[in-house]
């Protein structure tokens, strides 16, 4: 059974580009333009097996995201990845404390994409 | 727009020419600033002086007695005389200063009074000039944002299209798989034919020799047949013309007996008989002969039909090589379906080689997304930039202002360090200001927690 990713960025190459690349793949994929929505989605009934997040996007962005995702029930130990430009080690300390399990800097190639999404899924 | 800047450029110019002179006549300034230390210490005495003369006034005119009061005029003036006449003298040699560098000072501003209207005149264009920044800096900002907007659209169309291509190349993809899957089972499907054929063909060709073999013993055995039927015709020759000559020897004893008279009448009834079977043998000869003929007639057409089967024979070895040819092309069918199985592999990998150069293609199409945030931070420094340069020019037309900037460039662009997200902003700032980094950009791209 296909695996799903829920990607969230308000830039809408970075989504349909990795849509793209994740579909070729063979992974569903669901989108979110900002944080609230992506967290709207989990509520309502989404469950996705891994969470792609940009950092600074307007409404909610990535950081706090994950803070929320972690804060609700049956989304403790999803693995969430964080896809930004920002690449300063204060932000990446902390996102990592608020939960997130990887950070990539901006631009990934799709090839890398999907070794990261491999190791943190296993069975992908 | 392009005269009032050649206008603010021209007016520049000469200020900085009327500066330039300035610095020249550096005789001129120092004694301006003599002057001025002169004109402060006489003021500051004459209101000394003045003081004392109004205090003396005071005292004269409630001090003296009715009496002396006429005279309070000539007393205070030799008063004064003696206050002022010593500190006059005193300074004379200041007063001679103060009137030389007065009538520099007079000099100068004559000199450059026209140098300092033109300087004003340029200060009024610059600030018309830096309040004009504002609709450039605006159109830069706005050409900046419709370029993100149109590049955002057309790597969306290329996105698009990359997507497309991609569901095609699935199509196709599971069209090779299916042929892949048709192709191993022509192939095997092939071969257990060949292989059935091959055993058939050696079937064949076995009962072909076997026949063969049948067909050549059965004609030798009728050519012999043939051949002593042939050989019975000379015999009925040799009975032919024995019952000839027994007739004719018959007919003679019959003669000899008539001449005998009544003594050979007996005689002659036997050789009337012997006559008799000579003709009889005669017939017998002739009808054996005749079927002799018929059965050499029958036994040619035989041999004739077995002639025939020979030539047929020679077809079947024809036969034999056109089995082998056909096992050739069985043969050779096998390779091709082996090489056209082998094709759509190659097909199958190339298009998995393809899928993933698609996704790496989508890989970069984020330096679009990168790039994006690089320009909308120049699109913010544009406007920040636009604000300064307004409060400058309110600034300066304001004669309040003491000159202090709470904001500068040098402090704008300092605080941009803070506001970079990628190691790249932070490397071009460097490369072109100088100085170190106080981020820390230096950790892997790729991180996992």
């Amino acid at each position: 059974m296909a695996m799903t990713i829920l990607v969230v960025d308000d830039s809408a190459t970075m989504v349909m580009s990795l849509k793209a690349t994740l579909s070729m793949s063979g992974f569903l994929v669901e989108t979110a333009s900002h944080g609230q929505a992506a967290l709207d989605k989990l509520k309502s009934g989404t469950k996705p097996n891994l969470i792609i997040t940009d950092i600074n996007m307007p409404v909610m962005g990535g950081m706090e995201l994950i803070g929320k995702v972690r804060a609700l029930p049956g989304f403790r130990f999803i693995p969430i990845l964080t896809l930004t430009t920002e690449s300063e080690a204060s932000k990446r300390d902390e996102g990592k404390r608020l939960g997130a399990t990887g950070w990539l800097v901006k631009p990934v190639s799709g090839d890398d994409l999907v070794k990261v999404i491999k190791k943190v899924l296993p069975g992908a | 727009m392009a005269s009032a800047g050649s206008k603010g450029i021209d007016g520049v110019s000469r200020v900085k020419a009327g500066v330039a002179r300035v610095g020249d006549d550096a005789t001129a300034a120092d004694r301006k600033i003599r002057l001025r230390r002169i004109r402060k210490r006489l003021l500051s005495e004459a209101l000394v002086r003045f003081a004392l003369l109004v205090l003396l006034w005071f005292s004269l005119s409630y001090g003296l007695g009715p009496d002396l009061a006429p005279y309070r005029l000539r007393f205070a003036g030799l008063l004064a005389l003696f206050i002022l006449l010593p500190g006059l003298a005193y300074k004379r040699r200041h007063l001679v200063e103060a009137r030389d560098a007065v009538s520099h000072m007079w000099a100068f501003s004559q000199l450059h009074f026209s140098e300092v209207s033109q300087m004003l005149e340029a200060s009024n264009v610059l600030q018309a000039d830096i309040k004009d920044s504002k609709p450039y800096i605006d159109v830069m900002h706005e050409q900046i944002g419709d370029s993100l907007s149109e590049s955002e659209g057309e790597v969306l169309k290329v996105i698009e299209q990359i997507g497309l291509l991609h569901a095609k190349a699935s199509q196709q993809r599971e069209r090779i798989a299916e042929s892949i899957k048709s192709g191993k089972e022509l192939n095997e499907s092939t071969n257990i034919r060949i292989e059935n054929n091959k055993q058939i063909i050696a079937a064949i060709e076995m009962q072909l020799d076997a026949q063969n073999e049948e067909f050549m013993s059965n004609f030798e055995r009728i050519e012999g047949m043939a051949g002593e039927v042939g050989s019975l015709a000379p015999l009925v020759k040799v009975i032919t013309s024995i019952a000839q000559q027994t007739s004719l020897l018959a007919l003679n004893a019959e003669i000899e007996a008539a001449r005998a008279g009544n003594a050979g009448r007996g005689f002659a009834v036997v050789a009337f008989e012997v006559r008799k079977l000579a003709v009889l043998s005669t017939k017998a000869a002739a009808d054996i002969s005749e079927k002799i003929k018929t059965t050499c007639k029958k036994v040619d057409a035989e041999m004739g039909a077995a002639k025939d089967s020979l030539k047929e024979h020679e077809s079947n070895t024809a036969m034999s090589h056109l089995i082998g040819d056909l096992g050739g092309m069985q043969d050779e069918f096998s390779k091709n379906s082996r090489l056209l199985l082998e094709v759509i592999t190659e097909v199958d990998a190339n298009y998995e080689e393809s899928v993933m150069r698609l996704s790496q293609a989508l890989g970069h199409i984020q330096f679009q997304d990168v790039m994006r945030q690089r320009m909308e931070h120049v699109q913010e420094s544009l406007v920040e930039m636009r604000e300064h340069l307004l409060r400058l020019s309110e600034d300066a037309a304001d004669p309040a202002r003491d000159g202090h900037l709470d904001l500068t460039f040098k402090s704008m662009l300092a605080a941009h360090f803070n506001k970079y997200r990628m190691a790249s902003q932070a490397v071009t700032h460097l490369a072109v200001s100088g100085g170190e980094s106080t981020g820390d950009h230096s950790r892997p791209a790729i991180e996992l927690f």
